[in-house]
């Protein structure tokens, strides 16, 4: 036991020595201005966060909020349509190329389209949720795959509806499928709202990235994106917390 | 005054399960055949022709691959026969596992990881649509010897506990018919043994109509009323013998000579040309 405790600690240890290693480099780089004005050092990069911190938490918050609404919807239409698959297996195989098509439609492609049609404010939530409904569908699809013959078997001499299959075997066995999907869809939602907000949207972390960008602030620039990314590692990292709980419990 | 209802059981033992009247299993030329490739099948059980009456119980015994879990998977309506009639009461099996009449406990205990010993044991309720009976539940948890473990989910139990928990989930809506498969076929010879004994003390309480399937013929000897022993591949019936022990069995009909006139009998019926020196 102590020495597990020892290896986690170790481990840790090290985690924190490797980004304190990339921040050193990434000062000593951008002092040098060995890349250029585009590389600012890390220090002037978070005097720049702390000072724009008005400006960055309106923006961040906008964000979240069309990435969250893309994750709920994108994460609602995969379950639908695999509960679907589920229900009619006839319709499957349709089902599942379907989603390949629309995962295969590229989002650059799409942006100026969905401005037309849906409104420079939506296209993020809307972006963000094509980004996450493909992860979502396979896995949700795998997980309700993934019952085992035996329970399968069980149920079927206990006589169960298909309903009751459903509620009680299929619906828990793809759980863990479920949250392994979200946990791939989330960052990928947080980066689809981002790339949504670069066709005029009017509040979001994407248009500081774009108008920093147009107006030669490499800092600001630096300090949204690594606010984006920071944002990212957090619902990862908290979906993968959820995921080793539920994994304890569901396999 | 307090009439039994139909669908419950009664509160208070398990052992006050109503009788259901007759609930035989009847196989006439019972015949299974697979598709190997598209031009070749292969026979696996030919023409089995068994009358399993009410509250008997039938042992298969067999080489392995000969088909007898087959049997019983065409009993369970887990398999459709190719050749010949299953009936159990009188109707095709689907149906009664429809009607939620049927049992099973298997080699692999199939007990669902996400919930406790006590909800597995309430899941047939559930399946059925019907309200669990707590104190029901709590009675076979006992019958199992397992009263204190209900909250315990399955990783958290022995492999023995695990089987005990899922033969009171088959045992959970007082089944008609009880089909067993190896249900110990994958525990120590110890374990095993002691299992067998609280088997044959639950059945001897309860007297279900019911078929096992196993490869040990002190296990079969113990628990069943007669047993079956098929041939290799395809499964025929090669020898019926009825078992002569009264119920309750205690642990010493095994050393018994009648036990073991039985056994060698058996396992040279099994091995004709082996010894009948080793016991299993």
């Amino acid at each position: 036991m102590a020495e597990l405790e020892a290896t986690r600690g170790r481990r840790i240890a090290l985690g924190f020595g490797g980004i304190l290693l990339l921040v050193v480099v990434w000062e000593l780089l951008g002092r040098a201005g060995a890349l250029g004005v585009s590389w600012p050092p890390f220090s002037k990069v978070v005097a720049q966060g702390v000072e724009d911190h008005a400006l960055l938490s309106r923006s961040l918050v906008a964000t979240v909020t069309a990435a969250v609404k893309g994750f709920v919807v994108g994460t609602s239409v995969a379950f639908v349509l695999a509960l679907v698959g589920v229900l009619v297996p006839p319709l499957r195989p349709g089902i599942g190329r379907l989603a390949t098509i629309v995962n295969s439609v590229p989002w650059l492609a799409l942006g100026p389209f969905l401005v037309m049609v849906v409104s420079p404010d939506l296209t993020p939530v809307v972006i963000a949720g094509m980004a996450v409904f493909f992860a979502s569908f396979i896995s949700i699809s795998s997980g309700f795959q993934s019952v085992s013959e035996a329970h399968s078997d069980v149920f079927t001499v206990f006589g169960a509806s298909r309903f009751a299959r459903l509620r009680l075997l299929q619906l828990p066995s793809a759980l863990p499928a479920l949250i392994d999907g979200a946990k791939l869809g989330a960052p990928a939602a947080l980066l689809g709202a981002i790339f949504g907000e670069w066709y005029g949207a009017s509040v979001g972390l994407g248009l500081v990235i774009i108008t920093s960008m147009q107006l030669i602030l490499p800092e600001r620039l630096w300090a949204a994106a690594g606010l984006a990314a920071v944002m990212a590692m957090v619902a990862y990292g908290v979906l993968s917390a959820l995921e080793v709980r539920l994994e304890r419990r569901f396999r | 005054m307090n009439e039994p209802v139909q669908e419950t059981v009664g509160p208070s033992h398990v052992a006050s399960v109503p009788p259901r009247g007759k609930s035989d299993v009847v196989l006439e030329g019972l015949t299974k055949r697979f598709a190997v490739s598209r031009k070749e099948t292969l026979l696996a059980v030919d023409g089995i022709d068994l009358h399993v009456a009410a509250n008997e119980f039938v042992a298969i015994i067999g080489p392995s691959g000969c088909g007898k879990s087959t049997i019983l998977r065409m009993v369970a309506s887990l398999e459709e026969p190719t050749g010949g009639t299953v009936k159990v009461s009188g109707r095709p099996p689907h149906e009664l596992a429809r009607g939620h009449r049927l049992g099973v406990a298997f080699q692999d205990h199939a007990l669902l990881p996400w919930l406790s010993s006590w909800e597995n044991i309430a899941l047939p309720y559930r399946v059925a649509g019907r309200k669990p009976d707590a104190e029901h539940i709590a009675a076979l948890l006992a019958l199992v010897g397992m009263e204190r473990f209900g909250k315990a989910r399955p990783r958290q139990l022995s492999g023995g506990m695990r089987q005990r928990v899922a033969i009171a989930r088959a045992l959970a809506l007082g089944p008609e018919v009880l089909l067993l498969d190896e249900p110990f076929g994958a525990l120590d010879a110890v374990t095993r043994r002691r299992l067998n004994l609280e088997l044959q003390r639950i059945w001897s309480e309860q007297a279900i109509t019911t078929l096992l399937v196993t490869h040990s013929v002190e296990e079969a000897i113990f628990l069943a009323d007669r047993i079956v022993v098929l041939s290799e591949r395809p499964g025929r019936i090669k020898l019926v013998r009825e078992v002569p022990f009264d119920r309750p069995r205690g642990r010493e009909v095994i050393t018994t000579d009648a036990f073991h006139e039985l056994a060698d009998e058996l396992i040279l019926a099994l091995d004709p040309e082996g010894s009948t020196r080793e016991v299993v």
